[in-house]
């Protein structure tokens, strides 16, 4: 007898995730690793498809290919473990589709803007009306109320808007080197915020569920991006309302650790950090770097001295780091008790010990036809001892399981489906296609887009230096 | 509960929570604000390390000062036990008959042993134990002592952020301990759904580096599919997408939505940025540097918030730089009710910061964001809860209290 597949937490539970770009997407992944269905609505129309299937890459090889919109590298790892259906929503037909789909499904995510789910009656309380219990996220640069409630963004101009610039940027020098707090905000970029929202976002579904399970009632999630930024950055602000300090910028140095930075290391762009936290790491980090002397140094005799003196002090631990590799920093450091670490670029976290041991990748076999083989994706930060969460397909093709849907879910008749493709509505190959123009890795390092460039890298065993 | 006739979504959810500083402290402050009871439980003494760390209230060094221990900490009620002691032991162990869920921060070869997940497991089979650490519970780095500029580093993020011609900079605020706070809460909660139908708790390993790990969606991909490293911000280029100086302060131009280039020229205001050669991404690309200058002088003209807000009006996505001081008094923000005023009674009162999404349910009632509690004072409840709910007698108490457990 062979055992049951064990249940996952969202086992049963239906996703119609109608959402595009980063931050919705990427929670609709995770629901499907937590065991949901997830039904991604594409279209196959160019003009309104996903611009994370045509725009963002990365290419195998650099070479987007002829069905490029099945091969970014970006838009696999926020889609992974979905189905994908392609309605038109311009068609009354597909609308309709649409709607009876909700009324099966458990969970909407949509983050178009408010003006656009009204005008596709695709708004919540039009929603509700076909699934009464209906969990519903409607994430928005701004939200669904307030005065910049229709403008909209993108995370990359979101984030200092909602404030990291004030808690990061490096220090100002002035011409002789010496350094004081900086006043140029910076960024943590990387799509900072679109993450937040995401988290965000899966906290709020799962909560929604253990409501609805217990009072039988649906939820309305107006997420708006710039206000769950500005909460993770609370603590600052309640620093304004009780102090009234506006910004710190420190660099890589901190209030009451000292030495805190980042210092070079052996090769190009390779850096590691180090935190001091105390006097008992200031000991045992001079020791370990063989300056004992260093130690009963009265500018460095205790965190705020050595604070006020750090301009010198980096310059000594420069020295120290820069002939060695940032991996034997944190080594060396670590074996001492010094909270130390390599700063790891795409290539070091693939290969590193720590994320392999912990099976951190997971490896996702894709469709033949797109050419992309076996690869592996980042997954989660999490696990849970009674369910095995992990990646479960590769993200979909464009309108894969438009039969499965449209049919075996919806049992619409065939006639209806082929109407519907008759007139586009749905469809399999992205209509006005054109193959991107891919930029030449060495040009991208001209242009500072990449640092350097493995061109052996699929043999290359993964590295840990 | 007053204005949620339905209730929050985690009533009736009871959550210890042994936690310092952010990561535990944050999970837990997202349960409450979703309705949990989370009983915060501090070392006697001291309390958490966050009421060491700074900015104080005042800018005195008080342990009922700390913010982010004020803000990291509402809706919670809080007691002190020493759970390395064995009276200790025996009080968690009370506790814990009633407890849904335990949040835990400490370092896994720092974790006192009546905290074991798997003994709490086979002891009470109900319960969810989420620990959060810096590298989790397996994996060569476990026991690695880290601080947030150490996670973000080896997370990778770190190498993403700030400028190409200069080291990696560190992010705001500690945000490695608040994603992987957020993260934890995330999945107890699929634990907490599931044992609705189960019955069944579980353990939950929260590792803050692959929390932040998970967001270079972009930087995986580059490598695994092209070989490719990818850097920091590029410090040649148009100048769109990055901050630029403004009149007072500084803005993200962007040309990104679905407005055209001469949408995005015309607002800048200077007239040769109405040019067809920087129309095309690849234009941009090609004229970076010539168009960077136009850039500078346009945006010299405005200020920050009327860019932002002219951007908004022709539905362009600018962004701006704002301070703690532009959000604290952003008139968006409180218009969608972001913030609540509470007073404590050492701290004083302040409007802090609340929840980022609103909720409410099909009836359009609103399932608002409360701020039930200020922050706990150092033991504050532990009278309410060790006498009043486990029935502890006021002798035994005092004998607690001489062994140094409470």
């Amino acid at each position: 007898m062979t055992m049951p597949e064990p249940s996952l937490p969202l086992d049963g539970i239906r996703v119609v995730d109608l959402s595009r770009v980063f931050a919705m997407p990427y929670c609709g992944a995770y629901l499907a690793d937590l065991g949901a269905e997830v039904i991604k609505v594409d279209t196959h129309h160019n003009q309104f498809v996903d611009t994370t299937r045509t725009l963002n890459g990365p290419y195998p090889d650099n070479d987007p290919g002829e069905l490029y919109w099945e091969r970014g590298g970006t838009f696999q790892t926020l889609n992974h473990g979905k189905i994908s259906v392609t309605l038109d929503l311009r068609s009354d037909d597909a609308l309709e589709v649409l709607r009876e789909l909700v009324s099966i499904s458990d969970v909407v995510l949509e983050n178009f803007t408010p003006r656009v789910m009204r005008r596709f009656g695709l708004d919540y309380p039009n929603l509700k009306a076909v699934r009464p219990d209906l969990i519903m996220v409607s994430n928005t640069g701004y939200g669904h109320s307030g005065p910049w409630t229709n403008f909209g963004a993108m995370a990359t101009a979101l984030e200092p808007t909602h404030g990291t610039g004030a808690f990061m940027g490096y220090l100002d020098a002035d011409a002789d080197g010496r350094t004081s707090p900086g006043t140029v905000p910076n960024k943590i970029a990387n799509s900072y915020t679109d993450f937040l929202a995401s988290w965000t976002a899966q906290l709020a579904v799962l909560v929604s569920l253990i409501h609805r399970a217990k009072t039988g009632r649906g939820m309305w999630i107006d997420l708006a991006m710039y206000q769950v930024g500005a909460s993770f950055l609370g603590e600052g602000i309640l620093d304004y309302a009780f102090n009234g300090r506006r910004a710190r910028r420190l660099g890589n140095r901190h209030e009451s650790m000292s030495p805190h930075g980042c210092y070079p290391c052996q090769g190009n762009d390779q850096w590691a950090v180090i935190a001091v936290r105390d006097d008992s790491d200031w000991r045992a980090f001079c020791d370990v770097i063989g300056t004992p002397e260093l130690a009963a140094d009265p500018r460095f005799a205790d965190p705020v001295t050595r604070y006020g003196n750090q301009d010198a002090l980096d310059e000594i631990i420069s020295g120290w780091t820069s002939s060695r590799t940032k991996y034997e920093v944190m080594t060396i450091l670590q074996n001492a008790g010094v909270p130390a670490g390599p700063v790891l670029d795409g290539r070091d976290m693939l290969g590193d010990p720590h994320f392999r041991d912990r099976g951190y990748f997971e490896p996702v076999e894709h469709h033949p036809k797109t050419g992309l083989g076996r690869r592996e994706y980042l997954t989660r930060g999490w696990r849970m001892s009674g369910n095995d969460v992990r990646i479960r397909k590769a993200a979909p093709m464009l309108g894969e399981d438009n039969e499965y849907v449209l049919s075996n879910l919806l049992g619409l008749a065939a006639t209806h489906i082929a109407d519907l493709e008759s007139t586009e509505a749905i469809g399999q190959t992205l209509a006005g296609a054109r193959i991107p123009a891919s930029v030449p890795l060495d040009r991208q390092v001209e242009l500072g887009w990449t640092v350097d460039y493995d061109a052996d890298y699929p043999s290359r065993p993964p590295v840990s230096s | 509960m007053a204005g949620v006739p339905f209730g929050l979504p985690l009533d009736g959810v009871r959550v210890l929570e042994l936690g310092g500083y952010v990561s535990a402290p944050y999970c837990a402050r997202l349960l409450a604000d979703y309705g949990a009871d989370v009983i915060k439980i501090e070392p006697p003494g001291a309390g958490d390390e966050a009421r060491r760390m700074g900015p104080f209230a005042g800018d005195d060094p008080h342990p009922e000062k700390s913010i982010p221990f004020l803000y990291l900490n509402t809706n919670k009620r809080g007691i002190t036990l020493d759970v390395a002691t064995v009276s200790g032991a025996g009080l968690l162990d009370r506790l814990l008959q009633s407890t849904d869920v335990l949040v835990e921060n400490y370092p896994p070869d720092a974790r006192p042993s009546c905290l074991d997940p798997e003994a709490l497991g086979e002891r009470y089979p109900h319960l969810i134990v989420t620990s959060i650490t810096p590298f989790g519970q397996t994996g060569p780095y476990r026991d690695f002592a880290a601080t947030d500029i150490v996670t973000t580093a080896i997370s990778g993020l770190m190498y993403h952020s700030g400028d190409s011609d200069q080291e990696p900079l560190r992010n705001a605020l500690n945000q490695s301990f608040y994603v992987a706070g957020i993260n934890a809460t995330v999945a107890t909660s699929a634990a907490l759904f599931q044992r609705m139908f189960t019955g069944r708790g579980q353990a939950v390993d929260v590792c803050t580096v692959e929390c932040l790990a998970s967001h270079l969606v972009q930087a995986l991909p580059y490598y695994n599919y092209m070989g490719a490293i990818k850097g920091r911000r590029p410090v040649r280029g148009s100048g769109f997408e990055e901050l630029m100086p403004a009149r007072d302060g500084y803005v993200i131009p962007s040309v990104q939505g679905s407005q055209p280039w001469s949408t995005v020229a015309e607002l800048i205001g200077v007239p040769e940025l109405q040019d067809d050669r920087f129309a095309s991404g690849s234009g941009r690309i090609e004229f970076g540097e010539e168009i960077h200058d136009l850039l500078l002088q346009g945006l010299a003209q405005w200020d920050r918030k009327a860019l932002h807000q002219a951007s908004g009006e022709r539905r362009l996505v600018f962004g701006m730089a704002q301070d703690a001081g532009d959000l604290h008094e952003c008139p968006h923000l409180h218009e969608r009710e972001f913030f609540r005023t509470v007073s404590h009674p050492v701290a004083g009162d302040a409007d802090y910061p609340g929840m980022g999404p609103r909720l409410s349910g099909p009836d359009s009632l609103p399932i608002e964001y409360q701020v039930r509690r200020h922050a706990p004072l150092l033991g504050q409840h532990n009278s309410e809860i060790y006498g009043d709910e486990l029935g502890c007698a006021s002798a035994e108490l005092a004998q607690l209290r001489a062994l140094g457990a409470i």
